[in-house]
């Protein structure tokens, strides 16, 4: 039996039968199920409050025109979202009436004010004047409300008679249609959320398993056994272990979420079927390829953070030290956690293209952009390709710092000192 | 041109080892026979961890050759190396014979073999009833023990110690030296290391003292000391001391309380020493002539370098 084997053993035994690895199993999908259901929770319920607002219109014959589009929008709970309380057309003194109206939105009486300028017609933009800018949220429904009342204007002046501007203006409310391999199905965010979730699975476990990898090299420095089980086994031997060792670790856990949320998954779906046999609800669509695709991404990924976190772990004598150091890499990973935004507002635009390609982004990015819409074979094959190209480097470069490291105690090296490092025989 | 007879456990040729600008060990060559019980003295710093570390392939020589049991230092060869190092550790949060196996394994020991040498060891050295409890609940000498036992559950054929009795209290270091001299018995070849020259003197068949990176000498143990002749008295008296002051036959003293080593001068007659206490009426208990020790030996040789 090669030694490799004993410490892959080691690694994962001590790890799965702990109280931190059962916690955590159960802890982590809690917490993304919590974030999930609390932002939900969050859109559904966040502009609640009807909001009271002015109406200044320069341009004249708007501002009843616009108050009775905003005043028929109705909040979820019944209740109008737009309270109209003065509405001024061709004001005489429009910089005092704006410096009165600014008095009252900021001593709270007023949520805002909707300025029509003069010159709307010919293009001019109103503004929304507010205290809080959250109210973004609603700026499109007040977008809705001008650009229908200027279109009934413009009408009215070709001779168009605007007496039933509802049945004139009524929303047309596209659906969007996912084209999937099996059909069709209505996309009402179960893409986003599947290739968010996907996103946050991954960063997550990246994150903590690359980290647990640099606090098991640390901890073999602090207890001082290193000494001894580099007397036994190569430092490479030691490294590979370890990193396999955890990543075992790390697919066990997938292993029991995919096991649960299988089984969860199907006892909702008939008990769904029970209660609203008609009905086929939110129609999540995970296909297995996706899963396969997301492990191959995890190891690629786990390997090529984990080898640098080990060598972090393997620097430094200090848990303190460990903190300072492995702060770059864990930016690279925070930074496909951020940039996955640009991703899912347009997955083939050449950005979105070119940030998968990227080795550090690639497990984050690349499966988001399956997720989402599937990328062309040779795409997926060339991240992969340079992911695993990047890896074996990085883990050479590595192991390399491990082995130096392992015995150096002491003062916190710098990077350029890693560096050296790497150039020792 | 190779040092070492065929026989030898260990044959080191002129290795060097430095860190960025200090030079921890300088062009040492050694050789140290198989079934020999071998100490590596010097001072703290000298470099003898560092030695050691390399004859380990802990470290990596920076020039030089070395060479365990006539071969290059291959996985094979670190499983017939039994090495307790300096810093102590092991696992704090695993269980004591866990850790055995686990160590015993990438010895090569398989694992019912291990566990059972294990707790034949954990029970000779008298915790045997902790081999279930992790090594954090364990006293600092009681894993000191564990990792001895680490050290020599896969018998190795040359065993490496590191400062062995460093923090063990006189009981237990009586224990592994015991230990030790038994494994010597059956033909291990022992390295130990020391700074306290006068504890491993006593046990150690050949040795090497380095000092600052250097040999400073080496050989056996018996031959070193007839080389220096019985110079030294070993005096135990009760009394004024003021008979040992006589500069010019006595060059130097070592006083350990009661117990005095006075280095004679080439050529002084000893009785002459002895006449004073007696004029004086010091009690002698012990009047000996003896080799000097291995201290003064060390001493002698450093500042000769110096000189």
């Amino acid at each position: 039996m090669p030694k490799l084997w004993f410490v892959i053993k080691r690694e994962y035994l001590t790890r799965v039968f702990t109280k931190g690895f059962i916690i955590s199993t159960v802890a982590i999908p809690a917490f993304i199920i919590g974030i999930i259901a609390f932002q939900f929770f969050v859109a559904e319920k966040q502009p609640a409050r009807t909001q009271t607002i002015a109406i200044v219109d320069e341009a004249g014959q708007l501002g009843n025109l616009i108050e009775s589009l905003l005043t028929k929008q109705k909040l979820p709970d019944g209740k109008p979202a737009f309270a109209v309380v003065q509405i001024q057309e061709q004001p005489r003194d429009p910089q005092e009436l704006r410096a009165h109206l600014t008095t009252l939105t900021r001593a709270h009486r007023l949520s805002g004010y909707l300025w029509i300028p003069r010159g709307i017609l010919a293009g001019e933009k109103p503004q929304f004047v507010v205290r809080n800018p959250g109210a973004f949220m609603t700026l499109e429904t007040i977008n809705h409300a001008v650009t229908n009342a200027v279109i009934a204007r413009l009408l009215q002046s070709k001779g168009v008679s605007v007496q039933n501007l509802s049945t004139l203006l009524h929303n047309a409310d596209v659906r969007l249609i996912h084209l999937t391999s099996k059909g069709e199905s209505e996309e009402k965010g179960q893409i986003y959320a599947v290739a968010i979730g996907m996103a946050t699975i991954l960063y997550g476990s990246l994150l903590m398993y690359g980290i647990t990898t640099m606090r098991s090299v640390l901890e073999e420095k602090t207890t001082r056994i290193m000494e001894i089980l580099i007397s036994s086994i190569q430092p490479f031997e030691l490294l590979a272990g370890k990193i396999l060792g955890v990543a075992a670790v790390g697919l066990t856990q997938f292993l029991i979420w995919a096991v649960s949320a299988g089984l969860l998954a199907a006892y909702g779906l008939s008990m769904a079927r029970t209660m609203r046999p008609s009905d086929s609800g939110f129609n999540v669509h995970l296909p297995p390829v996706l899963l396969a695709f997301g492990v191959v991404y995890f190891i690629g990924g786990y390997f090529l953070f984990a080898s640098m976190y080990a060598a972090i772990g393997s620097a430094v004598s200090s848990e303190q030290d460990a903190q300072q150091l492995q702060m770059p890499v864990t930016l690279l990973l925070v930074a496909s956690f951020f940039l996955f935004s640009i991703v899912m507002s347009d997955p083939n635009s050449p950005v979105s293209i070119a940030l998968s390609m990227i080795p550090f982004f690639s497990p984050i990015l690349m499966v988001m952009r399956i997720a989402l819409q599937t990328p062309p074979l040779w795409q997926i094959a060339l991240s992969l390709v340079l992911l695993a190209l990047t890896t074996l480097g990085v883990t050479y470069a590595s192991a390399r710092i491990y082995r130096v490291g392992v015995l150096m105690y002491g003062k916190r090296p710098s990077f350029i000192e890693l560096l050296r490092w790497l150039r020792y025989s | 041109m190779s040092l070492g007879a065929p026989s030898d456990a260990v044959v080191a040729e002129g290795i060097s080892k430095r860190f960025d600008s200090v030079t921890a060990v300088s062009k040492l060559s050694l050789s140290i026979r198989q079934g020999a019980l071998f100490g590596l003295l010097g001072p703290n710093g000298a470099g003898k961890s560092t030695t050691l570390r390399m004859i380990m392939r802990v470290l990596v020589p920076d020039e030089g050759r070395l060479r365990v049991f006539g071969q290059p230092l291959t996985s094979s060869v670190q499983n017939m190396i039994g090495y307790l190092p300096e810093e102590r550790g092991l696992y704090p949060r695993m269980k004591v014979m866990e850790v055995l196996v686990f160590l015993a394994s990438l010895k090569g020991v398989p694992e019912s073999e291990a566990r059972q040498r294990g707790r034949v060891w954990l029970d000779r050295l008298e915790i045997g009833a902790w081999a279930e409890r992790k090594v954090i609940d364990l006293s600092k000498g009681m894993q000191q023990k564990v990792q001895f036992i680490a050290a020599v559950l896969h018998r190795p054929q040359l065993l490496i110690l590191d400062e062995p009795f460093a923090g063990l209290d006189p009981i237990n270091a009586a224990i592994i030296k015991d230990i030790m001299l038994e494994m010597h018995d059956r033909g291990t070849t022992i390295i130990l290391s020391s700074h306290r020259m006068e504890q491993v003197e006593m046990m150690c068949d050949s040795i090497c003292l380095i000092n600052a990176g250097q040999k400073v000498l080496d050989g056996e143990l018996q031959t070193i000391k007839r080389q220096y002749g019985k110079n030294t008295v070993r005096i135990e008296y009760c009394g004024d001391e003021s008979f040992l002051d006589q500069p010019a036959i006595i060059e130097r003293i070592n006083r350990h309380g009661a117990l005095v080593e006075a280095k004679l001068r080439t050529g002084a007659d000893p009785q002459e020493i002895l006449k004073a206490a007696v004029e004086r009426g010091v009690r002698i208990r012990r009047f000996e002539l003896v080799e000097p020790p291995l201290n003064d030996i060390f001493i002698e040789k450093v500042s000769e370098g110096h000189a």
